[in-house]
């Protein structure tokens, strides 16, 4: 269960949201620059509110109030941004044991063959197609051994045909891996495809939370 | 830690120290490089003990005194940056001599040679540029400038004046024909392979021009140091610096 | 004439030290300044640029006064049988003075072009931040470091103003070529003067030649 309060302020923007999560797949949707990613980069540690307090499972990530704020790399969030971002200066395998932690990680058999993406393994990043590029950097995520992931967009770069290929990977995560998954989307087909919560952002507020 | 450990073992080694009895540091004027490295050699050659030149303009080694660093001996090119150690106290008591002099000369490009009949010469308008060192910083050129002033050409030349940032340069600009006139050491003329001296400055009307020497109270080889100036004020290193052009004061007071 | 050659192979291998030794401090100076904001930034950032804009005898001086037997640092030193000034340890420091601006520049660049996205996917990976300026950072922003190190020793085998300060300019022990050539043209050695100057010249070629061929070999 996330909750989440937070104020945060950057120029003209800003942003008021207050939400509790309690679903396998939820979904952020509304339109660009709403506020989506930066409600993400918050709960990731990657952006610091002003005000406010984040929570996953009772455990305290943020709290201006009680001057808590837990780096990124301890708080156990896998990642996907928009852009993906694999490391260029890495093969695919050194992407994928990046984040690996003996104990806490799944197994890279597992997570490989769950998205398929066994041949892709010792090619170099830039090598990749769109669609193996979403899976590598779903693998990578996966194999830090998060307790949430988050995804930023994760069909957007992606043409239509292929999106319907990827859902199904998506599928297997929050099914065999038991993983429950965030994610930002401005397309609502997507979002009703996984989604079994819809928490909808407009201009940095809160417009409603709609269940699947 | 043990970068810092290593940092230290690093500077406390000394892959480049040459292995003798500790020698003692002399810093002087560029200019008399050539008259005390032979001397020295000299010195060295009656088994007397090594010396480690250091040297560089007269203005930077006094400034480098002051600020502490391991000199044992400073022989400057002029009185005044010798003054400037001596104003730090840091001149050792009854040490500071008058060790050499020398003469001013004006030289001009060897494909424009001339002999002058006396300095009054240097006013004809055919020198159009006259090469000095800076009067606002090298010793030569305060001198030169103290001369000019004393004959009462000063006003009549000043304006074709060119300031140089060492004796040397003012010598190499005659010598290249960048000047029509160089006024420089006499001991500086002498080397020069394309300039040929127009004028000698007579010493009884030339500037009064010291190059004095004195211990450093600091100094941790004061015997030694000690035993080197001597040897500079004896006979066989003013048969060096005589050869080399200079003049010897004589260790008579004055 | 004292051999050129080893008067040059010094100047080379004191500058090869001072570019080890500036290397460390350099890049993680670099680094801060590209991805940190901390208080007191503006003054480290300037700091660092005075060796570039201060006259070099000016930075000489300040050596002078810190490295001698009086002065703050020196006289800690010479408790601990460390002598600095007039020695080749003068000469390596000054040098890596000297050249640290042009190292900092350079490499802070090269940082700054890193898309902070990957340090930050690496965070959430669990990487700490000393593990991601190994794995990512520096990595990435190589080619830059290497370019800044080939700035920093071009600019350490040049050096003259400072160097003739703090190390003076004692023959056999701390004459660099550019001290040496200084030395020898005040002399009215024209010949031995402009024979080092060829040598000066060579070795610079060679040294910038094959330190960009490095890079451009790193970067592809």
């Amino acid at each position: 269960m996330i909750a989440i309060d937070i104020q945060l302020k950057q120029g003209a923007f800003s942003l008021a949201a207050a939400f509790n999560l309690d679903a396998r797949v939820a979904a952020l949707f509304g339109p660009s620059g709403a506020g989506k990613t930066t409600i993400l980069d918050a709960i990731a540690g990657l952006r610091t509110p002003d005000r406010g307090s984040i929570a996953i499972d009772g455990r305290l990530l943020f709290s201006s109030d009680a001057r808590v704020n837990v780096p990124p790399h301890q708080r156990h969030v896998g990642y996907v941004p928009q852009d993906v971002a694999l490391f260029p200066h890495m093969d695919v395998r050194r992407n994928l044991l990046y984040g690996r932690h003996p104990g806490i990680s799944p197994d890279l058999e597992r997570v490989v063959g769950m998205l398929e993406i066994g041949k892709l393994v010792d090619r170099r990043v830039t090598d990749l197609s769109g669609g193996e590029r979403q899976r590598v950097a779903l693998g990578r995520a996966l194999m830090s051994g998060p307790s949430l992931l988050l995804l930023d967009e994760p069909l957007a770069a992606v043409d239509v045909p292929l999106r319907k290929r990827i859902l199904p990977y998506l599928g297997r995560v929050r099914d065999d891996l038991r993983l429950p998954i965030v994610y930002v989307s401005h397309d609502r087909e997507e979002v009703e495809a996984l989604a079994e919560v819809v928490v909808r952002i407009e201009e940095g507020k809160v417009a409603g939370v709609d269940r699947a | 830690m043990r970068p810092a450990l290593i940092l230290l073992l690093v500077l406390g080694s000394d892959p480049f120290q040459l292995p003798a009895p500790a020698p003692i540091t002399v810093s002087a004027a560029v200019s008399l490089t050539d008259a005390l490295t032979a001397a020295a050699g000299e010195y060295a050659g009656g088994g007397r003990g090594a010396i480690r030149f250091n040297f560089a303009a007269s203005n930077v080694l006094a400034r480098q005194i002051v600020n502490g660093a391991p000199v044992d001996l400073f022989i400057s090119a002029d009185e005044a940056q010798m003054d400037v150690v001596g104003q730090a106290g840091l001149i050792q008591e009854g040490s500071r001599v008058d060790l050499l002099s020398n003469q001013l000369a004006v030289v001009v490009p060897n494909d424009r040679p001339r002999t002058f009949g006396s300095i009054k010469d240097l006013a004809d308008p055919a020198f159009r540029r006259i090469a000095i060192g800076d009067p606002a910083a090298v010793p030569a050129g305060v001198y030169a400038k103290q001369y000019l002033e004393k004959e009462g050409l000063w006003q009549a030349v000043a304006s074709r004046i060119v300031p140089a940032g060492s004796v040397r340069a003012a010598l190499t600009a005659a010598e290249s024909g960048a000047v029509d006139a160089a006024i420089v050491y006499r001991t500086d003329a002498r080397v020069a392979l394309k300039a040929t001296v127009a004028w000698v400055v007579p010493t009884d009307r030339g500037p009064r021009i010291v190059y004095p020497a004195a211990i450093v109270k600091a100094s941790a080889h004061l015997t030694e140091t000690q035993r080197f100036l001597d040897f500079l004020r004896g006979a066989s290193a003013a048969r060096v610096f005589e050869r080399a052009g200079f003049t010897v004061i004589p260790t008579a007071p004055r | 004439m004292m051999g050129a050659w080893q008067i040059a192979w010094f100047t080379v291998a004191c500058a090869a030290g001072a570019t080890i030794l500036m290397l460390p401090a350099g890049v993680l100076i670099a680094w801060l300044l590209a991805r940190r904001n901390f208080p007191g930034r503006s003054i480290v950032e300037t700091l660092v640029s005075l060796p570039l804009v201060m006259p070099p005898v000016a930075t000489g001086l300040l050596l002078l006064v810190l490295l001698s037997r009086r002065g703050a640092l020196g006289g800690m030193l010479e408790r601990l049988g460390i002598e600095i000034v007039f020695t080749w340890k003068a000469v390596v420091i000054a040098m890596a003075i000297m050249g640290l601006p042009l190292l900092v520049r350079t490499a802070r660049a090269g940082f700054e072009q890193v898309n902070s996205r990957y340090e930050r996917v690496a965070a959430t990976l669990g990487a700490p931040p000393s593990r991601i300026f190994f794995t990512i950072s520096l990595p990435l922003a190589w080619p830059s470091v290497l370019a800044g190190a080939v700035l920093g020793f071009a600019r350490a085998l040049g050096e003259f103003g400072a160097t003739i300060i703090v190390a003076g300019s004692i023959p056999g022990e701390t004459r660099t070529l550019a001290v040496a050539i200084y030395s020898y043209t005040e002399t009215g050695q024209d010949a031995q003067a402009i024979r080092l100057v060829l040598v000066s010249v060579v070795i610079a070629f060679v040294a910038l030649w094959s330190a960009n061929r490095l890079v451009e070999r790193r970067a592809a």
